[in-house]
């Protein structure tokens, strides 16, 4: 989950960097495996998100919660969730699965009221899995093969989406992996483009199988 | 305690008031061995339940160590907005 968010983030870090104060707080090993062991002290945990920061070239502060997640639990305990803190330290708005173009659009609304109170309803609870599927993997592959193996007995084809999300990464990461939300333009260029593969991929499938030959349509989408 | 709640609400301190609140996981639930199909169903509820600080409400203070050295203090960077990304290495 939280891989996925670093590069919108740190695209996010170098829009904003200078009228907002990044933090990172480190909590509990996700993903759990060889590479990347549950902690077991408080030592451990430091050099885990010493390497977290360097590996992931985070360029704010990264600060280590202590074991049993005393911060990360009282605000809430979510996945990797992300706070957009006012002038005033209240809570302005918190997206749930972190996403850079909701935090973007709810930093615009925050500097417009003077960096201070609520903005844009104050939460966004949309499981955002984009992000995490293009990059997850990063973060998947530290504690291979036990994360895999424990994330796909927990959500079948999860892991493997990932897998594959990350050989995508080229073609996904300028669509999942951005800091300000896509034009419109090329939101409805996008949905239009889906729309005219389904109607296109019909069609060629109708065509096939009015003379029967179903086994042509199939080669056709798949080969 | 809702006292413990009460208490972090008006800005005292995460760390000092976190071990009596009555609602916390325990170090082994928290900090597990193994990824399992409950904790992606308590992401879920905690979805739906809309887990999390209020909105409007006071930025729960906490202290922690910092990578490098040193400690940081939410407060602190009270005067401009800040963000906070809680987030997991693997």
């Amino acid at each position: 989950m939280t891989t996925g968010s670093v590069e919108p983030l740190s695209k996010l870090h170098a829009l904003w960097g200078d009228e907002v104060d990044f933090v990172d707080v480190v909590i509990r090993q996700a993903h759990p495996g060889p590479g990347a062991p549950t902690y077991h002290s408080f030592e451990e945990k430091m050099r885990d998100a010493e390497a977290y920061q360097r590996e992931f070239g985070i360029e704010w502060p990264v600060l280590v919660d202590d074991l049993a997640g005393a911060t990360h639990q009282v605000y809430g305990g979510l996945g990797a969730p992300t706070y957009l803190i006012d002038s005033d330290g209240r809570v302005a708005f918190y997206v749930m699965w972190t996403h850079a173009p909701t935090l973007h659009k709810a930093i615009e609304q925050l500097m417009r009221q003077d960096g201070r109170g609520v903005v844009n309803g104050g939460v966004d609870r949309t499981p955002h899995i984009l992000p995490a599927m293009t990059d997850g993997w990063n973060g998947l592959r530290r504690g291979l093969p036990q994360s895999l193996i424990d994330l796909e007995t927990a959500a079948p084809m999860t892991g493997v989406s990932a897998w594959l999300g990350h050989q995508l990464r080229p073609l996904l990461a300028p669509l999942t992996l951005r800091a300000k939300p896509l034009p419109p333009a090329a939101k409805a260029g996008l949905a239009l483009g889906a729309v005219a593969l389904v109607v296109l991929g019909a069609q060629s499938f109708r065509r096939d199988s009015r003379r029967n030959d179903w086994k042509r349509s199939f080669s056709r989408l798949w080969g | 305690m809702q006292n413990a709640r009460e208490q972090i609400a008006q800005g005292a301190d995460v760390t000092r008031w976190f071990g009596s609140l009555d609602d916390k996981l325990s170090l082994d639930e928290y900090n597990f061995e193994h990824f399992r199909a409950k904790h992606l169903l308590s992401d879920a509820r905690a979805t739906i339940e809309k887990r999390g600080v209020r909105p409007g409400a006071m930025a729960p203070d906490f202290e922690l160590p910092r990578v490098g050295g040193g400690k940081l203090r939410l407060s602190e960077l009270r005067g401009r907005p800040a963000l906070l990304h809680f987030g997991s290495p693997s």
